[in-house]
């Protein structure tokens, strides 16, 4: 063999190596290229959202605007005019015109005088296309102004036409649910929302210039705006990053005063501000973050793992404190919601009917009783099995107590798009835990529900690991502690007598009486105006298929001696086993004035703004280290 | 020269294999195939009305599935006057949308209702039928394949029927998740219930047929995303490759209705969909749009009804 011929062979084998692994290269590429289409937009960047809060922005701009409204408002007006520096002499005259005519101002106050915060948004030359038939004519030949005001709190833009030279309103038009564009005054002050807010300035890394921001979503027309869910009136203004091809957009919303939320978007066109709202980045921070994925925390000698679930809400998983497990699963599994009526009779044989123009289930009781309801499942915004969903992430807080800190906190807030409107909920999922190795697992309602008859029931699924799974669980009768053998249940009379005036429950290694957790009910001696858990208690021996996993909508709402975990009980041996406890509390609504519970009020606060007033209910019981109670 | 013969040969060999397994397609992209949309009319469609709603008096009706007053289905004469409801109508849950046949049997589709029962997720593999004659709702096609579940608790979600050939398309969304699509499109013969999966990977909230000058297509609303898309029937067989026609200005709506009420008119009924389950189906909860084309410019133009 020549040497040629040797080489040619290498150059054969090398090339024809090459070639493949080009080809090979090129087929992954175009694989990449074929990904099917998802929801995940793959060019998104990342999304901020602030702290859940109803406080409006602690900045200087902020409070000067609510000092001149209250100075508006003292004075007995709700419509804050345009300051001078907006008006040039005609538009000052139509404005003048406007402030006086009744019409224009017949939507300023409640029917009982409350006053309705308005802002006159502008006042400007009016066009062609605004003017009706009789205006035109009135027009031609003078000046006419077009002034616009915004209703904070009905969401609506009152336009009136004025002819300035007669000094005459030619016509008043009001648009429901409709924003206008923005004053310089609003402007300023998102502008410095955006430029002042912590989350902004730590997204940047700097605090920036008023330059460097744009408006470029001011509204420009009476469309919807981005927080349409809150029928808020909200502006996108925008940085940009040219360098890096992107912008941060703060989305501001102008009626609660504050950062709404943000995110990082590419300058490209795709990128349009209509694709920017407050409820779409919150499902996506949402699913990418706690739905997708799981989150760990390393806190005060506790370590976790917390996701949310398609329909079991907030879900804590591997539960350790000082590097030994405490449990496997803490959530709340659904909300029962019952309501009482009276004419059973009525009802028919079906086992539904129309309740306040909604079918809901029923289930028919003694003397003509029926209750009637729903059950509500939590869980992520979106490819889930729940109607009351995620709001904003998980928020982490410490728990403060006589000004020392004492451990901390997660909460998870679920709502329906039109909380507090009747027939709609809002829940939250709240995890305690201490320094000292007790946690408190709470469920919170907010109302507002369908009527002031509502039984509520949170359905905990409390999955406490000790002792590789040897677990026993007892409770205190009658100054005893009565080991339970078997699955079985347990309806509190709130009235028994507590173990050290505090304790009804425990779980314990089968090995070590000292390794586990006494079980406080609350009875309102928590401190957040609770009236008290009135528990069902169910123990069940674990089965991967009974709720590890995303447990489905449980039981019926309505039939208030069940609560769905009957199912369980199957007389199976419980003592040395690894067990779940379900504890299952139940909660009145109330909606006399001053003593409201589990109930949410819709109102005007002092500046004329819409608010929500809330009355929380609160249930679930407090797990504290035996070794701390029996030292 | 001769001797260095083999290397020129090998390097020659190499370059041809080059070329046309990695750059030919480079160099000579593919010809892009254009879609070009036609003027369109409403057609008079094929479906007749069932003989039970003649026999009792309802010769004009309004089909009522927004579960808002009754579960299943109900039928109101055009004033809301009267109305026609059975227990029995009521035994497969809420259902979402309906297509009727030339005999006046009517195909309908299951949907996941405020919350999920036992039953819920069973009730999503199926088409029901409501007998033109007797007016009985049977469980008529089970399609064990699809599966619900607590990630996306929706099934068979929209279905039409074909004047053409007396088969029906059905589209189901399930498997779909927030990082792929998985939903498909089904043909099936209504005398045998054999079917086949005619669209893979695309998640249609609606169907319908539509039919231009020269061409026939069906159109699908995306659960995905805010548009409308057409796929082609070529020699009676539809093609897999969906075409974009319009996206509505909302990008957190999704076209659950399509009607073609007018000569290159659409009507457009859009909701806010998330694949969770839906608690609302009264009118506010619907967007109206008029879509118009135009054959000159072969544009559309979306307008908002109000």
């Amino acid at each position: 063999m020549t040497k040629e011929i040797k080489i040619s062979i290498a150059l054969l084998i090398i090339g024809l190596g090459a070639i493949g692994g080009g080809y090979l290269y090129k087929k992954s590429l175009k694989k990449v290229d074929e990904i099917k289409v998802s929801l995940e937009d793959r060019d998104d960047k990342k999304i901020i959202l602030p702290e859940l809060s109803d406080e409006p922005a602690d900045i200087d701009e902020v409070k000067e605007y609510m000092k001149v409204l209250s100075a508006t408002y003292k004075k007995g007006k709700s419509v804050l005019p345009l300051d001078d520096s907006e008006l040039d002499s005609k538009g000052k005259i139509a404005q003048d015109v406007a402030l006086k005519n009744k019409q224009f101002l017949s939507d300023t106050k409640t029917p009982d005088g409350k006053l309705l915060h308005n802002d006159i948004m502008r006042v400007v030359p009016a066009i062609e296309s605004m003017l009706t038939k009789k205006s035109k004519k009135e027009c031609a030949g003078h000046d006419c102004y077009v002034v616009e005001k915004y209703n904070f709190a009905t969401n609506a833009t009152t336009r009136a036409i004025v002819n300035v030279d007669t000094k005459r309103v030619l016509q008043v038009s009001r648009y429901a649910n409709m924003q206008p564009d923005i004053s310089n005054r609003l402007t300023r002050i998102a502008k410095a929302i955006a430029l002042k807010s912590p989350q902004i300035i730590k997204e940047l890394g700097y605090a920036p210039s008023p330059n460097e921001l744009s408006m470029a979503n001011v509204r420009t027309n009476l469309k919807e705006s981005p927080c349409e869910d809150k029928h808020h009136l909200c502006v996108a203004p925008t940085f940009a990053d040219h360098q890096k091809a992107r912008a941060l957009w703060a989305i501001v919303d102008l009626t609660d005063l504050r950062l709404a939320a943000a995110k990082w978007a590419g300058l490209g066109k795709t990128y349009t501000p209509a694709c920017i709202d407050e409820r779409s980045l919150q499902n996506k921070y949402i699913m990418e973050n706690f739905c997708q994925k799981d989150n760990n925390l390393s806190r005060d000698g506790w370590e976790l793992t917390y996701h949310l679930t398609g329909s079991d809400g907030l879900e804590i998983r591997d539960l350790k404190y000082n590097g030994n497990i405490v449990a496997k699963s803490l959530k709340i599994v659904d909300w029962h919601v019952a309501y009482k009526g009276l004419g059973a009779d009525k009802l028919g044989d079906t086992n539904s009917t129309m309740i306040d123009g909604r079918r809901v289930e029923f289930v028919k009781g003694e003397n003509n009783e029926y209750t009637f309801g729903y059950n509500d499942a939590m869980g992520c915004p979106m490819f889930s099995t729940s109607v009351v969903l995620a709001f904003n992430g998980p928020q982490i807080k410490p728990i403060i107590e006589g000004g020392k800190e004492i451990g901390f906190y997660i909460l998870q807030d679920f709502r329906n798009p039109k909380w507090p409107m009747a027939c709609n909920y809002r829940y939250q999922n709240k995890f305690e835990f201490y320094k000292d190795g007790s946690f408190r697992v709470v469920a919170i309602n907010l109302g507002r529900g369908c009527s002031n008859k509502a039984i509520y029931r949170p359905v905990m699924r409390l999955d406490i690991d000790l002792d590789g799974n040897k677990e026993q669980f007892a409770n205190y009768d009658n100054g005893v502690w009565k080991d339970w053998q078997i699955e079985g249940k347990y309806q509190s009379t709130s009235t028994e007598p507590l173990y050290k005036d505090s304790y009804l429950y425990k779980i314990y290694s089968a090995t070590n009486s000292k390794e586990g957790f006494y079980i406080e009910p609350n009875r309102g001696q928590f401190g957040d105006n609770s009236r008290g858990d009135h528990e069902r208690v169910f123990v069940t021996r674990f089965h991967k298929n009974e709720g590890d996993e995303d447990l489905l909508t449980l039981g019926s709402c309505c039939k208030l001696d069940k609560d769905g975990v009957e199912q369980y009980l199957n007389d199976e041996v419980i003592e040395a086993q690894n067990i779940v406890i379900w504890y299952v509390p139940k909660m009145q609504n109330d909606d006399r004035a001053g003593h409201e519970y589990c109930w949410a009020d819709s109102g005007i606060d002092e500046n004329g703004n819409p608010i929500v007033k809330l009355y929380p209910c609160i249930a679930g019981p407090k797990f504290v280290p035996i070794s701390k109670v029996d030292k | 020269m001769k001797k260095y013969a083999p290397i020129i040969v090998v390097l020659f060999l190499l370059a041809i294999a080059s070329y046309f397994l990695l750059f030919k397609d480079t160099i000579e992209p593919k010809k892009k195939t254009t879609f070009s949309f036609e003027e369109f009319n409403k057609n008079r469609s094929c479906a007749s009305l069932p003989k039970f709603l003649l026999e009792s008096g309802l010769r004009t009706s309004i089909i009522d599935l927004s579960q808002q007053k009754y579960k299943g289905i109900a039928f109101y004469t055009r004033n809301y006057q009267n109305v026609l409801h059975k227990k029995s109508w009521e035994r497969f849950d809420a259902l979402g949308t309906y297509t009727i046949d030339k005999f006046g049997n009517l195909y309908l589709t299951p949907n996941p209702f405020i919350s999920i029962k036992p039953s819920t997720f069973n009730l999503q593999k199926a088409i029901y039928k409501m007998d033109s004659t007797t007016g009985k709702l049977t469980r008529w096609l089970v399609i064990d394949s699809i599966s619900p579940s607590a990630t996306n608790p929706y099934g068979f979600i929209s279905i039409v029927y074909d004047c053409d050939d007396d088969t029906l398309y059905a589209s189901a969304i399930d498997k779909s998740g927030y990082k792929g699509i998985k939903g498909r499109i089904y043909h099936i013969n209504p005398k045998d219930k054999n079917y086949t999966i005619v669209v893979k990977n695309f998640d249609a909230l609606t169907i319908n047929i539509l039919k231009t000058k020269n061409k026939k297509y069906l159109l699908a609303g995306s659960a995905i995303d805010n548009s409308l898309y057409a796929f082609e029937f070529k020699n009676g067989k539809l093609n897999p490759k969906p075409h974009l026609l319009f996206t509505l200005p909302n990008p957190k709506l999704h076209i659950r209705k399509v009607k073609i009420i007018a000569k290159n008119s659409l009507q457009i009924e859009a909701i806010k969909f998330s694949y969770s389950l839906i608690a609302e189906t009264n009118k506010k909860q619907r967007y109206i749009f008029i879509a118009t084309f135009n054959p000159t410019t072969k544009k559309w133009e979306i307008k908002e009804k109000n």
